[in-house]
């Protein structure tokens, strides 16, 4: 690729699915995959990955841990399709089924910032997911999958990265996650793209309600 | 000769109208989501929501209305949607910058839906990401109709969605305040200083 025009341009997303605040649910497990447009492709690292199974901590806190890496790198011509990141979590019920406790999806943030010396820009950022589950109609379906253990889930979880199809969904949302990103791009000032100003704060995204650890 | 332009571009293939146009023209990417919304009365929420553009704009890809899903929050009072939006314009102008319109639809056990309020926010102007709270406003009618909206539901609705967005015919309504309802957009754009544009 000929450094004076490129027509792809490159992101590279590391960080971690830190943690989770779910008032109601222990023993959790998380997985992630990636939801991204027609344009995009991965170059390296990992699309998916499954977390550990984890604890609330029996101090105050009563904090929900997985930090959990996520790396992977992706080559684009277009903007369209930003990926996306999308989590399912899941975790044991009464009856000691693994039932699903939520889905959430964000996209990846841009990296707005420049330095003075290179092309490439990177900055860190905090997000908060909230955390949804389908829900059922009625009364009698929500016992019986109680009881049997079978709740309602999407049959791909990648639905929730997108719009379409979801306006006939009912759901319940019940918790959070937080993930923490580093996101550096290449080239897309050269392509005549620009990302804004730098965020060197690093925080954005919805917190939990007041009353939940942060 | 500008009419004969137009018409030219307008018959050539939608392959060559889009390449010529990114070549040409600024484009603007607004990809975030719908977050959720809070300071409603109800909890069991969706939100039917559509992007309005000026003539000079013209959507590349992405849809540019959609509903979310409705939730219930169990945790809080914000009723969560994570609804993604990402669209892809290219313009010509500046005028007629996109404006997002929102209205928040109450649904209850009965699968019975209540209109909760109308909103719209601009699209942000300055590149990289950005919080927004839209507040939302619904039409009251007279105390007759408060009243049946009080105990049968129902109540008021607009005709004409675009009084949403636009400031014509506004003076004829009064209105409620609804809750809010939050998004995070950001903004990516692409040739915009070819142009002289300053954002």
């Amino acid at each position: 690729m000929a450094a004076a025009s490129p027509s792809v341009f490159l992101l590279m997303v590391n960080g971690q699915v830190e943690s989770a605040q779910f008032p109601e649910h222990d023993d959790l497990y998380c997985k992630y995959c990636f939801v991204y447009g027609q344009d995009w492709a991965p170059t390296a690292g990992l699309e998916e990955g499954i977390s550990q199974i984890t604890s609330k901590s029996l101090d105050a806190r009563r904090a929900l841990v997985w930090n959990f890496p996520i790396d992977v790198t992706f080559k684009s011509t277009n903007p369209y399709g930003w990926p996306q990141i999308v989590l399912s979590v899941y975790g044991p019920d009464v009856f000691g089924n693994d039932v699903v406790r939520g889905y959430g999806a964000v996209h990846v943030p841009f990296s707005p910032g420049r330095t003075a010396v290179c092309e490439n820009v990177c900055s860190r950022h905090k997000r908060t997911v909230p955390m949804f589950v389908p829900e059922s109609t009625s009364k009698l379906q929500k016992f019986t999958s109680w009881f049997m253990g079978r709740r309602p889930e999407y049959t791909d979880p990648k639905v929730v990265a997108q719009g379409e199809g979801r306006e006939v969904t009912r759901v319940r949302s019940q918790g959070f996650v937080t993930l923490l990103f580093n996101v550096v791009t290449k080239d897309m000032r050269k392509l005549g793209y620009d990302t804004g100003p730098p965020d060197t704060q690093g925080v954005s995204g919805h917190s939990p309600p007041q009353g939940l650890p942060t | 000769m500008i009419t004969t332009a137009a018409s030219w571009f307008e018959k050539t293939s939608l392959e060559s109208q889009v390449l010529l146009l990114t070549w040409a023209m600024a484009e603007v990417h607004v990809i975030g989501q719908i977050m959720g919304a809070t300071g409603f009365s109800e909890s069991s929420l969706f939100c039917k929501w559509g992007v309005h553009t000026g003539a000079a704009w013209k959507l590349l890809s992405g849809v540019r209305e959609g509903q979310t899903q409705v939730d219930t929050p169990q945790i809080g009072d914000m009723a969560y949607w994570s609804h993604p939006i990402d669209l892809h314009f290219a313009t010509k102008g500046l005028q007629g910058w996109p404006r997002l319109h929102l209205q928040v639809w109450s649904q209850d056990s009965f699968g019975r839906c209540q209109l909760e309020g109308y909103g719209f926010c601009h699209v942000p102007s300055s590149p990289g990401t950005h919080q927004l709270d839209c507040p939302t406003w619904r039409p009251l009618g007279s105390w007759r109709e408060q009243l049946a909206r009080a105990f049968v539901g129902g109540g008021p609705q607009l005709l004409h969605g675009d009084a949403i967005y636009s400031g014509a015919d506004r003076y004829r309504l009064h209105t409620a305040a609804g809750g809010t309802v939050h998004l995070e957009l950001g903004l990516l754009l692409r040739h915009f200083d070819r142009y002289g544009v300053e954002c």
